[in-house]
């Protein structure tokens, strides 16, 4: 596979925020926020615009300026969710609640960073979404080793790259939080061998230090999945339905870790990241530090605009981001990329598939699971099958569908069938609840 | 620029693609072939080419005429059905009839291959569906001719007196005599490098293998299924050598048409297996029986109904070779 990391020296731009963000409400798995702003109110940079009782952390406004409509809005995944939409004053003025953290690291009580890094807004910026905080309870006491996650395997993207070379220390001291907060005394950042210079600068500042190591990682996606990490650096084999933690192994992202960083040093919640912008349609590929909410368009638009009309936008990398429909979509916490493609680079599926048997989906699949056959099961309507040949391993990589040369649409059916298992254990459970309490019912 | 939201496609990922696509890998099945149809017109003459190019047509033509007939999509775009007619014509005598690969185009497109569903769907390999088929006209089958002595009369073999009935290497093996003992006979060598009579495209055992070291190169094959095959002939006739071993063994594996099936039929994507160790075993399997069929059996050769034998069991073998899925099984103690 090729790896196309054309932005690999692009330096990292900051780009100024746009006249209006619009901010979703949800920009990580579990609950969505419930605004504690409304229309009219003013904000400031920083401020707190949404919050969640349950899985989820707060959301804050990247700009200072005037709410002017909570609505419900396009995600870049392409779901409907709440919206702040802020009118950007221009003037940039800081919460005056933001303070960094005070006091020793070797001092600080687990609970207390915790919940700062909740308050700061951190989800896995890798392109999960999933709340850090939550990630570092569940962990303590059972992970023994960290992995800061700088593979960065997917095409185009290079935005952890440059972060790494442009801002190692955030990344290091990020996860000297991470680990303090977590009770573990063992890091690894594992990068992949096309970053060999980022390691290097690792290494250097890390200077033979205890808690963390670096590893150095053969370039290959999906290396960056959480199971093959665990696997090439641990030797374990994550089993069937478990988590890293039931490994020992507990994962960030390069980026997570530098906003722990901010968070800690300046009191700066998660109100921008880095995207890498790139495409053969975009005129001027970079990498960017994006205010949070900002809308695709107009960060095209800082990127020179479009150079051909593009036929495909996505979000994340090309493996496994989504296509946008709407380039009005805004840029969230999981936007690790923004790629525009003409047809030359990305064509569309072709209707008329056939699978050839040539067996090479067979073996890329890094789950070892037999795509071609849970292709054919889902079509024959052999759900039971598709559950027997591991469906829901399938962690969706794309790497089989990439390497098919019959264009079979294979993890697109891998889908269906996940979805329909879904529904069907969802049934199942239903129907068992229900003639419980029949049951009881009759016995009474 | 203006940006028209209209004219974006939304579709699933990956949206990455390798170039890679049918019609290529079956292009370069082509060019794998292509060694062995020279040497082919070099040693029987020029008719080897127009055997070929005329099976291949047919393949082509039939599977045109079929899809269109029935209003299916067309797909003799993606090279298959000419590779068909290569392999058609490489599992003939130089001499047969002009009408015989038509007959053979017209059973491994249409009764093989769609009447099963296409590309992908038959169970048994077409071209060795339509070599047994041919196999109705027993002595325009078991006609071969010598090589040409004289290159430059090639061109009109059928006439040549030199044509007649001739015995091939594996005759003489199934008799348990060398090749090389007999008459005028053919030294290891000879066979190695094709200088023996045979059907168009199994005579030269190197130039099949150079065609298959490219399709490895290419990635467009695995050596599992090769390397088993041959290599569990080579043990057998090794064992169980009628006379000196390690020369008996060697003419086994060089003589007749174990080369093409084990490297270009056997292979076949279709009919084999998906799995790395269910495409082991069915090399084995192969080999078992071709051994079996040519110490045992009617005829002196028996790769075809081997790999047909084992082109039914696929199915059977992949679903045996499940890989244990990661984080399975042996792992779920840890
Ligand atoms: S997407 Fe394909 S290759 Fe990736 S895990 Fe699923 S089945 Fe395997
Ligand atoms: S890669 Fe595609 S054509 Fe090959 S076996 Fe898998 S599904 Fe079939």
């Amino acid at each position: 596979m090729d790896e196309y990391k054309n932005t690999r020296r692009s330096q990292i731009r900051r780009m100024p925020a746009p006249e209006r963000v619009m901010i979703p409400l949800s920009q990580h798995i579990g609950a969505p926020c419930t605004p504690c702003v409304a229309p009219g109110d003013t904000v400031t940079r920083g401020q707190v615009i949404g919050r969640t009782e349950g899985l989820g952390c707060p959301v804050h406004s990247s700009v200072s300026g005037v709410v002017r409509e909570i609505a419900e809005r396009h995600d870049a995944r392409g779901r409907a969710v709440q919206t702040v939409c802020i009118d950007n004053d221009g003037h940039n003025t800081l919460c005056p609640d933001l303070a960094p953290y005070e006091g020793l690291l070797c001092e600080a009580d687990p609970d207390r960073m915790i919940e700062l890094i909740r308050e700061a807004g951190i989800v896995g910026m890798g392109g999960a979404g999933f709340p850090a905080y939550a990630k570092i309870s569940s962990a303590r006491g059972k992970a023994e080793l960290l992995i800061v996650n700088c593979a960065e395997c997917e095409p185009f993207i290079t935005a952890n790259h440059r972060l790494l070379l442009e801002n190692p220390a955030s990344v290091i001291n990020g996860a000297k939080i991470l680990l303090k907060a977590l009770g573990v005394t063992r890091g690894v950042l594992a990068v992949e061998d096309n970053k060999l210079d980022a390691a290097n600068k690792l290494e250097q500042l890390l200077d033979g230090d205890q808690l963390l190591r670096v590893r150095v990682l053969k370039t290959k996606y999906p290396q960056g999945d959480e199971r093959q990490l665990i696997y090439v650096l641990t030797g374990k084999q994550l089993p069937v339905g478990k988590l890293p933690a039931d490994a020992g192994c507990v994962i960030f992202n390069a980026e997570t870790c530098a906003s722990v960083y901010q968070a800690f040093a300046h009191g700066m919640p998660v109100v921008e990241r880095t995207v890498t912008v790139d495409g053969d349609c975009i005129a001027n590929p970079k990498n960017v530090l994006v205010p949070i909410g900002t809308p695709i368009r107009d960060l095209i638009e800082f990127c020179g605009g479009y150079r051909a009309q593009p036929k495909k936008l996505l979000n994340g990398g090309p493996m496994m981001g989504q296509a946008l429909h709407d380039p009005d979509s805004p840029v969230t916490k999981t936007t690790s990329a923004v790629l525009a493609f003409s047809e030359k680079f990305s064509p569309a599926p072709k209707e008329d598939y056939r699978c050839i048997r040539c067996g090479k989906c067979v073996q890329a699949c890094p789950m070892h699971l037999m795509p071609i056959y849970l292709s054919q099961y889902l079509r024959a309507g052999n759900l039971e099958a598709c559950l027997q040949y591991g469906a829901n391993s399938c962690i969706e990589c794309g790497c089989c569908t990439y390497i098919c040369p019959g264009r079979v649409p294979i993890v697109q059916h891998i889908r269906v069938a996940k979805g329909k298992l879904r529904e069907q254990k969802m049934a199942a459970e239903a129907a068992a609840r229900r003639s419980e309490k029949e049951g009881k019912n009759g016995a009474k | 620029m203006e940006q028209n939201n209209q004219l974006l496609t939304v579709s699933p990922s990956p949206h990455l693609h390798s170039p890679v696509g049918t019609a290529s890998i079956m292009g370069d099945v082509l060019i794998a072939l292509t060694p062995a149809l020279i040497w082919a017109c070099y040693v029987f003459g020029m008719r080897a080419l127009y055997l070929t190019l005329i099976s291949v047509a047919s393949c082509v033509l039939f599977e045109l005429l079929y899809e269109k007939l029935l209003r299916k999509p067309v797909t003799v775009g993606d090279l298959s059905a000419a590779v068909t007619g290569v392999l058609i014509a490489f599992n003939l005598p130089v001499t047969v009839p002009i009408w015989l690969p038509v007959a053979g185009g017209f059973f491994a497109i249409v009764i093989a291959k769609q009447l099963f569903g296409g590309i992908g769907k038959n169970i048994v390999n077409p071209a060795l569906a339509a070599r047994v088929f041919l196999f109705s006209w027993p002595v325009d089958m078991t006609t071969f001719t010598t090589p040409v002595r004289d290159r430059f009369h090639s061109l009109f073999i059928k006439q040549d007196l030199d044509a007649l009935a001739t015995a091939t290497p594996l005759s003489y093996l199934k008799e348990g005599k060398l090749p090389s003992e007999v008459q005028g006979g053919y030294q290891t060598i000879d066979l190695f490098i094709g200088n023996v009579p045979g059907v168009i495209g199994e005579v030269s055992a190197l130039l099949l293998l150079i065609g298959f070291a490219y399709l490895c190169v290419r990635r467009v094959t695995t050596w599992h299924i090769p390397v088993a095959y041959i290599g569990t002939v080579a043990l057998l006739t090794l064992v169980f050598a009628k006379g000196a071993s390690v020369s008996f063994m060697l003419n086994e594996l060089f003589a007749g048409g174990l080369f093409l099936g084990a490297l270009f039929m056997a292979n076949d994507y279709a009919t084999s297996p998906v799995t790395p160790n269910g495409r082991v075993i069915y090399g084995i399997g192969c080999g078992l029986i071709t051994v079996f069929l040519r110490y045992f059996g009617a005829s002196a050769e028996g790769v075809s109904y081997a790999i047909l034998i084992m082109n039914l069991l696929v199915y059977y073998i992949d679903r045996f070779t499940k890989p244990v899925r990661f984080g399975g099984k042996k792992h779920e103690k840890q």
